[in-house]
């Protein structure tokens, strides 16, 4: 069997190719997944390369489907992965509430299209609420949003690895144009990195004989009464809230002093620091803050910025999905809130230099 | 009817017996049947059951074997991810006729068309007997159920499902598919035994479809609800092997 | 009569695109009548559908669809356009855009008179920071997968992160796939903006080719 990724290289690659490269390095066995765009060439090359490795891959009947086979494929014990968008993100919804319940470790990669309904195949930031809260219950899960290939890379291997250690949904959020665009960046195995690969287990199926080294276990999301729901309930928010200070990652630039900080996410982080950065040149104090975790949220780090700056700025491919996780992180401060909304558009860094100087009345 | 043993198998959960089905419900002959298959078969530390949503639901801890319970319709992705997963697990997956022929329909097809590795046991009792009695894809034209309150009209709702002459049509010549009844429990031991051969021998997809009575949504005594197993749904659903292997005549 | 008509085929993001459209600009800066045809059937994203009009206003003819044509685009597929089935009977040089890999390579059963076409040259973009194309193994189970290439045309390269060396290291492993499978190689192409560079090189002789970038201009 060949070794997936021998030593670092440096490698030009499309955002899809690089997620079925990444799930690749980080010893993923199996991959379950439905055509639809912008995500199938992780499909494309998952199965291309998948046979090399000693690796699967199984087309489902639809999304439902690949989530619930994903889940099969983590109770049998193997680091398996599904990789979906806008319409597809909505029927995995179902399964991935049976694997925040059970607590499996799936692993789920959506390139955002935009929406609502079928909308177009090509590019938006509208899917933050689904992945984030879109399960009944209390969506528990991980959510990276990434804004480039070596992100895309970076954080496909840490999901897996973060999964099977907290034992939570996890999600790379990336869209349809960081799936489609063209990028270098280094491949490497984690494992010569120093990364520590949590090894994945064996929920049905372990080796073994009844009554003298393991009992049947018996696997439920059912429960017959509020109390008891109640408690199994409050023991995975528990869970979830302890570990969140370990998960939560964002990238804070210029904070300490600006009047007005510009607050976005994914893809659209590059045309934000590009503004920053013009915006500073120019001399107005601007800062600029990114979640990487859309869930858990940086609560903490966001609101220490915000304490001490008047002003922030929403700027998203979404009307608001993000803003709504800002607003909620900072209830109760003072600062106020301005956006560029553009749902499904593209938004350029001339874009928000443009607004910041027209709107906000700053001086330099 | 046969009596096959009164012994309980051994790889029914003791813990969890008596079980919670009705009196006269049909699922506690066919889990005793699949139990006695799976002790016959020396599988039960390399079996895992998935059970379904709806009355299936409350087999989640009936055995000594890894259980999973799922969603609604959902079991047959989640078996055939383990399965796919790893092929050495025999993988059983339980549910009833809402769940298979109707939320779960289009993973039961597909399933049965990639021939996958599985045995699907479907409880056909021509209700939702969980929800309280629901019209489902198997109730009989004129039958009186919560949703059909003057008896189901097929011009507007359609006819029973004929699951396993469906599944049966799209399957592979490796596929085993047959019909039972509760009301011959010899025959049924050996319709879900070759089943569950079939899927040992890692051959192919395996379906059985079982008749099973369901008296308290019925509304039917005794002798009434026997009546309605053997005289009415006899009329749509035959009992029998629809596909069997052609090297393997044993039984 | 001979002309010049010539299939740029290779791997997902090899640069296929951006090459055949280079390729299409100097000939027509030649004098020559052009038409470049978009037969990308298997990737809807980076065509020449966005560059249409621009490249047309530089004077060649391009038969691709144009976005206010399409519909659904990912969704619906990509449909031939009926003057793409019939593009050989054009008259001039033609040049053909293909979609990636082997199945977009098969379009060509669809151009009619295509593969009886004597002059049809078909060249493969060889990019080796593309991990499917990384080696010289890699390459020729690649090229082996066509059937049929005439030319390699060496695109290596890695964004804006693009260096002598990684060029000098594709020129090296393009020159040992053409000594192995004897399949000539036609051009080593560099970025424009790298031109500075070629004084330091003689690219073991191959022709080169300074590619102006068009092609990010054309998402979606």
């Amino acid at each position: 069997m060949e070794r997936a990724i021998k030593e670092e290289k440096r490698v030009f690659m499309t955002g899809n190719e690089v997620v079925a490269w990444g799930a690749l390095a980080a010893e993923a066995d199996i991959m379950y997944g439905y055509p639809i765009t912008p995500q199938n060439e992780i499909m494309h090359y998952w199965t291309r390369l998948a046979p090399k490795h000693g690796k699967k891959f199984l087309q489902t009947e639809d999304e439902l489907s690949a989530g619930f086979t994903t889940i099969g494929g983590v109770l049998a014990g193997r680091r398996a992965f599904t990789a979906t968008a806008g319409p597809g993100n909505v029927l995995l919804q179902e399964p991935v509430t049976m694997a925040e319940m059970m607590r499996l470790p799936m692993v789920v990669c959506i390139q955002q299209r935009g929406g609502p309904s079928t909308a177009t195949v090509i590019y938006s930031q509208q899917e933050v609420n689904l992945t984030t809260y879109g399960g009944n219950g209390e969506s528990l899960r991980i959510v990276y949003s990434t804004a480039n290939h070596q992100e895309l890379y970076d954080y496909t291997i840490k999901s897996f690895n973060v999964a099977w250690r907290y034992r939570f949904p996890t999600f790379i959020l990336g869209d349809g144009y960081q799936a489609k665009m063209r990028e270098p960046l280094v491949m490497y195995n984690p494992r010569e990195k120093g990364v520590e690969m949590v090894p994945p287990e064996s929920f049905v199926g372990n080796k073994g004989s009844f009554g003298i080294d393991r009992e049947p276990v018996h696997l439920r999301n059912a429960f017959s009464m509020e109390e008891e729901l109640y408690e199994v309930v409050m023991e995975h928010i528990d869970d979830y809230n302890r570990i969140t200070p370990q998960i939560v990652e964002y990238v804070s630039l210029g904070c300490e002093d600006a009047d007005l900080v510009i607050v976005s996410h994914g893809i659209v982080s590059r045309a934000a620091v590009a503004a920053q950065e013009m915006l500073r040149r120019e001399g107005y104090r601007i800062g600029y803050f990114r979640p990487i975790t859309l869930r858990p949220f940086p609560v903490k780090a966001l609101r220490k910025v915000c304490k001490s700056t008047p002003r922030f700025l929403v700027v998203e491919s979404a009307y608001g999905q993000l803003a709504r996780l800002v607003k909620d992180a900072l209830f109760g401060l003072e600062a106020k809130m301005d956006e560029i909304f553009m749902p499904g558009l593209g938004i350029t860094s001339e874009k928000i230099v443009g607004h910041v100087k027209k709107k906000s009345e700053l001086k330099v | 009817m046969s009596v096959s043993g009164t012994s309980m198998p051994k790889s029914w959960n003791l813990k969890t017996k008596p079980h919670k089905f009705c009196p006269g419900c049909g699922h506690g002959l066919v889990l005793k049947v699949l139990g006695q298959a799976i002790d016959e078969l020396e599988i039960q530390e390399k079996t895992v059951f998935g059970c379904d949503i709806g009355c299936s639901l409350l087999a989640w801890d009936f055995f000594n074997v890894d259980s999973v319970q799922t969603h609604h319709g959902r079991t047959t992705p989640v078996i055939t991810g383990i399965v796919r997963a790893n092929p050495s697990l025999i993988g059983i997956a339980y549910m009833g006729d809402g769940g298979g022929y109707a939320i779960g329909s289009q993973h039961l097809v597909n399933a049965a068309n990639r021939n996958d590795k599985i045995f699907v046991l479907l409880v056909n009792n021509t209700n939702y007997g969980m929800t309280g009695g629901q019209m489902a894809p198997t109730t009989l034209p004129g039958q009186v159920t919560e949703t059909s309150p003057y008896g189901r009209d097929i011009e507007e709702t359609g006819a029973p499902t004929l699951g396993p002459e469906m599944v049966a049509a799209i399957t592979s010549e490796t596929a085993y598919v047959a019909r039972g009844t509760v009301s011959n429990m010899r025959q049924m031991k050996s319709f879900i035994k070759k089943a569950l051969k079939n899927v040992v021998n890692g051959s192919g997809f395996s379906f059985v479809e079982v008749l099973a009575t369901c008296p308290t949504n019925w509304r039917t005594n005794a002798r009434d609800t026997w009546k309605f197993l053997e005289k009415d749904m006899a009329k749509y659903f035959k009992v029998g092997e629809l596909k069997t292997l052609p090297t393997k005549r044993e039984d | 009569m001979s002309r010049i008509i010539e299939a740029y085929v290779g791997e997902y993001a090899s640069g296929k695109s951006e090459n055949a459209v280079n390729r299409a600009l100097e000939l027509a800066k030649q004098g020559r009548k052009v038409v470049l045809v978009d037969l990308d059937l298997v990737e809807p994203f980076y065509t020449l559908r966005p560059l249409k009009n621009k490249l047309e206003n530089m004077g060649i003819e391009v038969i691709a669809w144009e976005t206010k044509d399409t519909f659904g685009l990912g969704e619906a597929g990509y449909v031939i356009k009926p003057e793409m089935r019939w593009a050989l009977r054009r008259k001039g040089e033609i040049i053909f855009d293909v979609g990636y890999g082997v199945q977009g390579f098969k379009i060509f059963n669809l151009v009619e008179g295509a593969l009886e076409e004597e002059n049809l040259k078909i060249y493969a973009v060889v990019n080796i920071s593309r991990p499917m194309t990384a080696s010289v193994e890699d390459i020729i189970a690649y090229l082996n997968l066509f059937g049929r290439v005439d030319g390699i045309i060496n695109n290596s390269h890695l964004g804006e992160l693009t260096d002598i060396e990684i060029i000098e290291e594709g020129v090296q492993v393009i020159k040992e796939v053409s000594k192995i499978t004897g399949i000539p190689v036609i051009a080593i192409s560099v970025e424009k903006n790298l031109e500075f560079l070629a004084g330091k090189t003689s690219f073991e002789g191959f022709p080169v080719r300074f590619l102006e970038r068009y092609m990010p201009q054309s998402l979606w």
